[in-house]
């Protein structure tokens, strides 16, 4: 039995020819997994998570999925399109461009709507994805009314109600108060307890270690410069600090003014 | 000049939160009311029923009697009558000033002398049947816009764009309709922050050329946005399965109340039709 969902090698993509957002990536990702990315402002991030949802392709590299190598052509076969689809869920890194339906309800439904599901079947999700994400009040309301935080909440509810086997998720917790963050990331951990595969950017060093098995580090050069476990990755002070992933702090401790770089890891055990 | 300034800064501002305010309040549409309660479907059909009968009918006491029960119906639907009547009446200078106004003198209406002015060597005659015929066309115009407005503000527009789809207006149309609204309205936010933005770092003293200037560029920046944002959109679209032809959800539900008001609706035309057909 092969596990593997992913699997990149030497992946490279600029937009336009001329801005390059990924250099030589190699990365493996399998079933059931945790995956957490993590870089600076302008790493490439972003423009990963799309190539994995198959909406950007490599211009050198080659990246498979489930077994077959992800290319523009593919995804002219209505069947292989809907089957990717159904099996893929991403959450933008802006819920604006996420939401376009006029209602949040419309825009919770084009997901399963577009993909043949039973009317019956999207009732019952819909309702099991309201209550997970306590967003019934706002069904009726226009997603550009809303703030940030319910915008991001459903665009996550709008992806959920097309329950897919992966899950990827452009920074689900910038923005969010933190109870709403410790929310979405008890539901991705439940996600991912129910098997479903989660792939996360963040630059919110926080929640690394709860949601990865493996860390990946890009740099300003667009490239990993370090994976692996997150214990591993969060105590690699130096690694963390040239890529912009901890700052600075200067703290007034009695009349004294300490700098030294602070990891945003735990919250001042040193008092 | 500063004043002047101050002064067209403020009706950009104010010309933009009308728009937003008017176009995309939801407030009369989420509130529970007479037409709230409608099916959107049978409330299109019964305006437009009534918007027909206001064109074809030529007697005042009618068009009196329907403008009469618009105003019951938005009363029933708790519609401030204060706002409904400035938002419909805004209108009519537009549309009818300029047709109305010179069909009441006797060079384009020819008939009874009702007024007679004398102003330097020109007489001017205001003619009964040029009054007649004005204050018909006005009547006609705040009704059938009243009739209008009653309907988009007490339905919610996802609402009315569905209701698009019923009368077999193609779903790709729709759908468009429906993200040009979503997206003017984050342009104009776009645009209400991006000024905020250029003042808080120029400050409101400003060269009237390095204004022009800023929004100059500004104007480039933003159709470069809608144009990354039209792909991004599609993208977005794409990851959740489109492909070329969207589905919409129909979840209209129709009740009693419905069918009753789309009855009274009917008789009230039928009857209305009869009487014309009998005068004629
Ligand atoms: N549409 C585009 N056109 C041109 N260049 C782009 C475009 N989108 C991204 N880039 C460039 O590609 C690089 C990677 O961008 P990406 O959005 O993937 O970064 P990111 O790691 O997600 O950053 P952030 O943390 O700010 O979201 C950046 O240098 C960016 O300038
Ligand atoms: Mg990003």
């Amino acid at each position: 039995m092969d596990d593997t969902i992913y699997e990149l090698k030497d992946v490279c993509f600029s937009y336009l020819g001329r801005f390059p957002a990924l250099r030589d990536i190699n990365m493996n990702i399998a079933k059931g997994q945790k995956i957490t990315i993590i870089g600076a402002n302008g790493s490439g991030k972003s423009t990963l998570l799309q190539m994995l949802d198959g909406l950007i392709f490599p211009d050198k590299g080659c990246i498979k999925a489930f077994g077959k190598e992800l290319k523009e052509e593919i995804f002219r076969d209505d069947g292989f399109s809907r089957d990717f689809r159904q099996r893929l869920g991403f959450v933008f890194q802006n819920p604006d461009i996420q939401l376009f339906c006029p209602s949040v309800k419309e825009d919770l439904v084009f997901g399963p709507l577009q993909l043949g599901v039973e009317k019956k079947e999207i009732a019952k999700r819909l309702e099991e994805v309201l209550s997970i994400l306590l967003i019934e009040h706002l069904l009726d309301r226009s997603p550009h009314q809303l703030s940030v935080g319910e915008k991001r909440k459903v665009a996550i509810a709008s992806i959920l109600m097309i329950n897919p086997d992966v899950l990827i998720f452009d920074e689900p917790t910038a923005g969010l108060d933190p109870l709403t963050t410790r929310h979405i990331i008890d539901l991705l951990i439940q996600k991912n307890e129910a098997g479903k595969t989660i792939i996360t950017s963040t630059h919110d060093l926080h929640i690394v270690e709860e949601i990865s098995d493996i860390v990946y580090v890009f740099s300003q050069e667009k490239k990993i410069v370090g994976f692996g476990p997150p214990d591993k990755i969060l105590n690699d002070a130096a690694l963390l600090k040239t890529n912009n992933l901890v700052h600075i702090h200067s703290h007034r401790h009695k009349d004294k003014i300490h700098i030294h770089p602070h990891l945003h890891l735990d919250h001042h055990t040193e008092g | 000049m500063l004043k002047n300034h101050n002064f067209i800064e403020r009706s950009i501002m104010g010309a933009l939160s009308f728009f937003k305010e008017s176009i995309f309040a939801e407030e009369c549409a989420s509130q529970k009311g007479f037409l709230q309660s409608l099916d959107p479907r049978i409330k299109a059909i019964t305006f437009i029923l009534f918007i027909l009968q206001i064109l074809f009918t030529k007697d005042i006491i009618v068009l009196l009697c329907i403008y009469a029960a618009c105003l019951l119906l938005a009363k029933l639907s708790k519609i401030d009558l204060g706002f409904f009547l400035k938002r419909t009446w805004v209108f009519i200078p537009l549309f009818s000033l300029f047709i109305a106004v010179p069909a009441i003198f006797s060079i384009f209406t020819p008939g009874a002398a009702l007024i007679t002015w004398r102003v330097g060597g020109i007489t001017i005659i205001i003619t009964r049947q040029g009054l007649e015929a004005a204050t018909l066309f006005v009547m006609r115009v705040i009704t059938s816009v009243s009739f209008a407005v009653l309907l988009s503000i007490t339905t919610k527009h996802f609402a009315l764009l569905k209701v698009l789809r019923l009368f077999k207006i193609p779903q790709i149309f729709v759908m468009t309709l429906g993200m040009c609204y979503r997206y003017v309205y984050l342009f104009i936010e776009v645009i209400e922050n991006t000024y905020l933005a250029i003042k808080s770092r120029v400050g409101i003293r400003m060269s009237p050329q390095r204004g022009r200037h800023i929004v100059a560029s500004n104007i480039a920046g933003l159709w470069q946005r809608s144009y990354q944002l039209n792909k991004d959109v599609y993208k977005a679209m794409l990851s959740r399965g489109y492909s070329g032809e969207p589905l919409i959800l129909d979840d209209f539900k129709t009740t009693l109340i419905d069918w009753l008001w789309l009855f009274a609706v009917l008789v009230v035309n039928a009857t209305l039709l009869y009487l014309r057909y009998r005068t004629a």
